[in-house]
């Protein structure tokens, strides 16, 4: 089953155009890796698949429904790139004011968010301020907050900005944690080693155009995972780039 | 609405009282209201009985005064930080539609500002019943209630603005207009009458579209005892603050409705 589904579609902002007729579907319970240089559009694919705003042309859907309304964003939890949360809160009224945005009652809150301090192990800063918390902190506070409601689609911009080598480990072990359960993770990155090591599939993008798309079974040569070659040759960096291009069966 | 919006306009409002409480900067305005309210409530100047009136309209112009600095500031400040620390995306990704957000985030602001009153008008009355052994008189709760419908639109009012315009900007326009209002708004047809045809025109558009502060203001009966004002009066009065401010809510939907991020 598709849960996400794009199709042509085009978003721009004055002259730029942001994507640029992108067509990509996202199955459930797969992990998706969403690749590109800084402005190749990731973002902006992102924000409209969370219904920010609609695409000039073309069509997406997320769980069949148009993610503009407010009920098809109940089955998504979205993790920013970089939110400094709210300086005079701690991180339980952080997750009580997101439980309350998504409908929870308070019982209900109250247990997700105490699992959820633990598991991004956020339990000994709970009753601290945001304020006086680290960027890698406040990275692991987002990530609670987007699982809080217990989402079938995970999506997460940047997660990996910011944590230290241990946070990433657990973060890499918690999207593992939800892909065995089922749900679906869709993550924009920069770090191309967290996306081969966790990534059923990789998408490329380049100028808001969908470069490449495949398995990372497809990216590895001889037994060796090679993501990085493959990336800097579909931005053009490396003369070889038609040759694996072709290999890896490119739209472009 | 129901359960789920209620949560939800609970959960943004709950954020507005709660931010503004930690952040302490109301604590500075009780703590200045008090210094300057509680020496010249305490005594009687010169002997003379009549005179303490003046001191009892200067220290409810302070209770205006610091309403209006929290009304505004409170409600100029509920969106800008969300779009500059990036805290509008979680809350729009959440199962939220841009009007409860709205709807919530301004009952917030009105809670905020609300509760700050009830302490001032407490002190108010609590050193005016000290001195004249009168607690709380009925033209006090009018003048509480009516000061209430007062911040019904000034929260409207900085909640509209700061979605169209940069912080500074919003917070000036509306000090301006509304301090304006406030002590010059009654006089605005007279002074439109001497005007020629285009200053009078505009004049009494700004008569007709600025916001009628002074309805609310009964500080001059308060000071002087007169006796209450009709209840029908005062309902009319809110009626109309409601109004205002649902005018300026759909203006501020509208501007949201098309805010890109």
């Amino acid at each position: 089953m598709d849960v996400v589904k794009l199709d042509g579609v085009t978003k721009a902002f004055g002259s730029v155009h942001a994507v640029d007729g992108l067509t990509l579907t996202i199955r459930q319970g797969e992990i998706l890796g969403f690749l590109g240089t800084n402005g190749a559009g990731k973002t902006t694919t992102i924000k409209m698949l969370l219904g920010f705003f609609r695409p000039d042309a073309g069509s997406l859907s997320v769980f069949g429904a148009d993610p503009c309304e407010p009920d098809a964003r109940r089955k998504i939890g979205y993790m920013p790139e970089m939110a400094y949360y709210y300086p005079y809160l701690n991180v339980r009224e952080l997750l009580s004011l997101y439980g309350g945005l998504c409908g929870m009652e308070k019982s209900e809150i109250r247990t997700r968010s105490e699992a959820l301090i633990a598991r991004v192990g956020l339990e000994d800063a709970g009753a601290r301020l945001l304020k006086h918390y680290s960027k890698g902190m406040l990275q692991r506070a987002g990530i609670a907050q987007a699982l809080l409601h217990d989402p079938d689609l995970l999506i997460l911009d940047e997660p990996f900005t910011g944590l230290d080598p241990l946070a990433r480990i657990q973060l890499r072990d918690l999207i593992l944690e939800m892909k065995s359960r089922g749900k679906t993770i869709f993550f924009s990155s920069h770090e191309l080693s967290e996306a081969e090591l966790i990534c059923d599939r990789v998408a490329i993008l380049k100028q808001g155009s969908l470069v490449w798309s495949g398995t990372v079974g497809d990216v590895a040569g001889d037994g060796e995972r090679n993501l990085e070659r493959i990336f800097l040759k579909m931005l053009g960096h490396a003369s070889d780039a038609p040759a694996v291009a072709a290999e890896s069966g490119v739209r472009s | 609405m129901n359960i789920v919006g209620y949560r939800q306009v609970r959960a943004l409002a709950g954020l507005s009282v709660l931010e503004l409480y930690r952040r302490k900067d109301l604590i500075v305005v009780f703590l200045l209201c008090a210094i300057i309210l509680l020496p010249l409530m305490l005594f009687s100047p010169f002997g003379v009985s009549g005179a303490s009136r003046y001191v009892d309209e200067l220290a409810l112009l302070l209770v205006w005064v610091f309403s209006l600095v929290i009304g505004l500031g409170v409600s100029a400040r509920l969106f800008p930080p969300e779009f500059e620390n990036r805290t509008i995306y979680p809350m729009l990704s959440k199962p939220v539609g841009r009007g409860t957000l709205l709807a919530g985030k301004y009952m917030g602001a009105l809670a905020a500002s609300v509760s700050a009153l009830v302490v001032f008008y407490l002190a108010y009355a609590l050193l005016i019943g000290m001195r004249q052994g009168v607690w709380f008189p009925g033209i006090l709760l009018q003048a509480f209630v009516l000061h209430v419908g007062f911040l019904v639109v000034v929260t409207a009012l900085g909640l509209a603005g700061s979605l169209v315009m940069t912080p500074s900007a919003n917070l000036t326009l509306c000090a301006l207009t509304l301090l304006g209002m406030l002590f010059y708004g009654q006089r605005l047809p007279e002074l439109a009458a001497s005007q020629q045809p285009f200053g009078r025109c505009m004049l009494l558009a700004l008569y007709a579209v600025g916001p009628h502060v002074e309805f609310f203001d009964l500080r001059q009966r308060v000071v002087h005892e007169w006796p209450a004002i009709g209840w029908d009066v005062c309902l009319a009065v809110m009626v109309y603050a409601v109004g205002y401010a649902a005018v300026c809510l759909m203006l501020a939907a509208l501007a949201f409705r098309k805010k890109k991020f």
